[in-house]
């Protein structure tokens, strides 16, 4: 018997419950041994759901190697300046010779910029008085590495890391990110602003409501450097209204997103109120003129520059609402949003990306869009992120997934980025040929001037420009003329020292004007200026007084 | 594969072949301009002409055998007369292409290139009606990519009924329709260095033929080129061979003119008559200069015809006012 009881030892620590049941059972039990193995209890799980310090630095590294591709996604782009990037830095640093010296300006820019033009502009011109135009793309640049950085920390916030470096991936390797990380317009700075607003009233769901005005002053501030960045208003006020909705219930967060709002369009109306841009504002944003763009040309370009980020973001909204449980941890018992919620906030974000498009199809006009795409992708970037995250499943169960969606959105995006950054021509060419024959006195007439106005820099001054679109003359007899007429009697007038058009993308009145000159005895072709972009090409044509 | 991948599968095969099978959007190009062979910007800045329609100084001009491509010829000229001419005046088939080396070379030896076309194989109306324009444009591209002054006469003499396109053959109507075609085909392509030389000949032969009917207009025309031989026979100076033509054009257009070719033929007046040549052409701010005939073709035209001419083209040559650097106008 006792060697039957000695046989039956095991060297296992016995639960103390169990020792006490056996004790009552009278059985006979050994005391363990002092040597041998003592197994712990095993848990359910091999770690633990909680934020440790750990997963951040990690997840930190990994957004530092995602931001240092994007750096380099966009500054592998190189062209001269495009017109509009020209525009704004001249107009910038007219504006900052307004401020400093009391140089009076010209060419009222308030009177159609489509974003204040003391903001952005100055701000751009200050660094390209400096850095030049690298230094201005640069600053774009940083604009949307911190785009990238806000999202993965609000996307962090509604998900988890995992999500969040899906989604700052998606949003990095697009086009229209890899486009306006290097490209000096408001565009930039407006979706910064608008990331910051958004990451604010995501990070402040659960702090003081008071704390949510802090969005207000920069969400603001995203509509003055771009009207257009209103759009996108409802969609920050409404996920602050989500988010604290999870952890305050409806009346709280409502009333801070009637607070948000409040001070919001306070600060629009103190501004517009003080500027007096509402003209601009009509004319460029809310009244634009329309367009004559197909709807279907708008529809294919808008899934051609977006639409797989979104058709992954879609799909991860679908599977967020049928499952909003975000960790892989067995047993795990965390406390997951209603369905309802769930499904609120896929139709917010993934919607949000359908708004550019859908304004764009309604004034049937494609210009920008494929920067504009970029501002949705934002919103809709978290659900794409999620998308990725189970598309993987859990524990990188299929990461070929992940991997096929990496290598189509990254090489679709280089390609595309690419393409619409060289849809303008290299400028240096023409710029040199026209240098000899700008002079203090002249008139010159061009397609797109704001390119040669900005790189001749001092050798000339945009007074002296006159666009395709616009004119307003008096002729020798004497008679005032606008429009059409009035470029043909400026050509018939000899009025301009130098006409430059571009035959590939002829503007405003151009081909007017081109006609006048093909019949005019007062002018002659005096040379032509070829170049190449990557839809095809064509030349610049010189035209001089004969 | 569960139900979510494929549905991904999906939307991005469509995609995929939505990206596939639309073209990307095509910018506003000119279809000339977009079949322009324009790989990368040229390195050369394009050559502005201007200069080189009114100059200061008379071209001194010379048409020979053997030319664009001969050197020789031009050498033997240059040493002849004592000045080396700045222009030179040769002949091209409609049809034939633009040798842009051979008037490079001729440019960078210190002469304008002046080609008369001559439509020998078109008529003015099938030209006009866009027959050869494939033809054209090629010869305008070249010209352009050449990028260097060329003075261009297309149709000379037009007023005469001796050539296919003059005025026994040719109406005037399909005639400036045919110039004002290549010009608008020539600026179309960017062919901006072209210095377009209208040449008619003088009217004395052909008196009843009026002009104005034959010129395209102003705004297609830089020069008016006036043919005109000092015969044995018929007008004997400047004046009287030159005036008529010169007073009728100038009812209609105040462009300069130049004696796009001439010459003296060989016999006892010849030595006078290249003195009057120099001199009236001297004479008159209008006149841009002169293109002499060196060619024995029918008559003897050269100025070596005898030692007394060539010793009165050596001196009229020698006026300074005659000859500059065109390179440098």
């Amino acid at each position: 018997m006792e060697r039957n009881d000695s046989t039956m030892q095991l060297p296992v620590a016995r639960p103390k419950m169990r020792s006490r049941v056996a004790e009552t059972m009278q059985l006979r039990v050994l005391r363990p041994r002092p040597s041998g193995y003592t197994l712990s209890p095993v848990p359910d799980s091999g770690w633990s759901a909680a934020p440790s310090s750990r997963r951040i630095w990690v997840s930190r590294l990994v957004l530092l190697a995602l931001l240092v591709m994007q750096a380099g996604l966009s500054l592998r782009l190189q062209n001269t300046a495009f017109e509009d990037e020209a525009l704004y830095l001249f107009a910038g640093h007219a504006e900052i010779a307004h401020l400093l010296h009391g140089t009076p300006l010209y060419g009222a820019f308030d009177s159609y910029f489509s974003g204040a033009p003391v903001l952005y502009p100055v701000l751009a011109a200050a660094v390209d008085s400096v850095f030049g135009l690298a230094g201005a793309r640069a600053l774009s640049l940083a604009c949307m590495l911190g785009c990238t950085s806000l999202l993965y920390a609000m996307t962090r916030r509604l998900f988890n890391e995992r999500a969040g470096l899906c989604a700052a991936g998606v949003f990095a390797v697009a086009q229209s990110t890899a486009f306006m990380g290097n490209f000096a317009t408001y565009d930039a700075l407006a979706l910064f602003l608008l990331a910051l607003a958004a990451w604010i009233v995501v990070r402040t769901a659960e702090s003081h409501p008071l704390l949510v005005l802090l969005a207000a002053p920069v969400a603001a501030l995203a509509v003055a450097v771009k009207y257009a960045s209103a759009l996108y208003l409802p969609t920050v006020v409404l996920l602050g209204v989500l988010t604290a909705y999870q952890r305050r219930g409806l009346p709280r967060a409502l009333g801070r997103g009637v607070l948000l709002t409040a001070a919001t369009v306070a600060l629009l109306g103190a501004g517009l109120y003080a500027s007096g841009y509402l003209a601009a504002i009509q004319s460029t944003t809310t009244a634009r003129a329309a367009g004559t763009t197909p709807s279907w040309t708008i529809v294919r370009d808008s899934a051609r520059w977006g639409g797989l980020a979104v058709a992954v973001a879609l799909l991860g909204a679908f599977s967020y609402v049928r499952s909003g449980r975000m960790s892989e941890m067995p047993g795990w018992r965390g406390a997951l949003p209603g369905a309802r919620w769930r499904a609120a906030l896929g139709l917010l974000l993934v919607g949000t990306a359908l708004l550019a498009p859908a304004y764009q199809l309604h004034l049937h006009t494609e210009v920008s869009l494929h920067k504009h795409i970029g501002y949705g992708l934002f919103f809709a970037a978290p659900l794409a992120g999620v998308g990725v995250t189970r598309l993987m499943g859990a524990h990188f169960k299929y990461p070929q997934w992940a991997i096929f969606l990496g290598v189509v959105l990254l090489s679709s995006g280089m390609s595309q980025a690419y393409d619409n950054f060289h849809a303008w021509p290299d400028s240096r060419s023409l710029v040199a040929d026209l240098r000899p024959y700008m002079n203090a006195h002249g008139s010159y007439l061009a397609d797109t001037y704001e390119v040669p106005v900005y790189a001749l820099g001092r050798d000339t001054s945009y007074r002296r420009w006159n666009s395709t679109y616009t004119i307003d003359y008096t002729s020798r007899s004497g008679r005032h003329l606008t429009g059409a007429a009035g470029f043909r009697a400026a050509v018939s007038d000899r009025h301009f020292t130098l006409i430059v058009l571009d035959r590939g993308n002829p503007t405003g009145e151009s081909t007017t004007v081109r006609d006048a000159l093909v019949h005019s005895t007062g002018y002659r072709l005096i040379g032509t200026v070829p170049y190449a972009t990557a839809w095809g090409s064509s030349r610049f044509e010189l035209w001089a007084p004969s | 594969m569960t139900g979510p991948r494929l549905l991904l599968l999906a939307l991005v095969g469509c995609l995929l072949a939505t990206v596939g099978a639309c073209a990307p959007p095509a910018p506003q190009v000119s279809s000339a301009a977009a079949d322009a062979k324009v790989a990368s910007p040229s390195a050369e800045p394009p050559y502005d002409i201007r200069p080189l329609l009114k100059p200061d100084h008379k071209y001194l001009g010379v048409a020979f055998n053997g030319s664009p491509r001969a050197t020789s010829p031009m050498t033997a000229f240059t040493k002849k007369a004592g000045k080396q001419p700045n222009l030179r005046e040769y002949y091209a088939k409609w049809g034939d292409p633009f040798q842009a080396d051979v008037n490079r070379a001729v440019w960078d030896d210190g002469q304008l290139p002046f080609l008369v076309w001559e439509p020998f194989s078109r008529t003015a109306a099938q030209i006009a009606d866009g027959e050869d324009d494939a033809y054209i444009r090629e010869f305008a591209d070249a010209v352009r990519d050449y990028n260097r002054p060329l003075a261009l006469s297309f149709g000379h003499e037009m007023n005469g009924g001796w050539y296919p396109w003059g005025s026994k053959k040719t109406g005037a109507a399909d005639f400036t329709r045919a110039w004002r075609h290549i010009h608008d085909l020539f600026t179309d392509e960017g062919a901006a260095d072209v210095i377009w030389v209208w040449s008619p000949n003088v009217i004395n032969p052909v008196p009843n033929v009026r002009l104005k009917p034959y010129y395209p207009g102003d705004a297609y025309v830089d020069w008016i080129g006036v043919v005109g031989y000092y015969a044995l026979s018929g007008p004997t100076t400047f004046r009287t061979l030159f005036g008529p033509t010169l007073t009728e054009i100038r009812r209609f257009s105040r462009k300069p003119f130049l004696i796009a070719e001439t010459g003296v033929q060989a016999g006892e007046r010849k030595p006078a008559q290249i003195a009057d040549l120099f001199a009236g052409v001297h004479a008159r701010a209008d006149a841009l200069g002169l293109v002499w005939f060196n060619l024995k073709k029918e008559a003897d035209w050269r100025i070596d015809s005898g030692p007394l001419s060539l010793a009165a083209f050596k001196k009229a040559a020698a006026d300074d006012s005659f000859g500059f650097d065109v390179r440098k106008p």
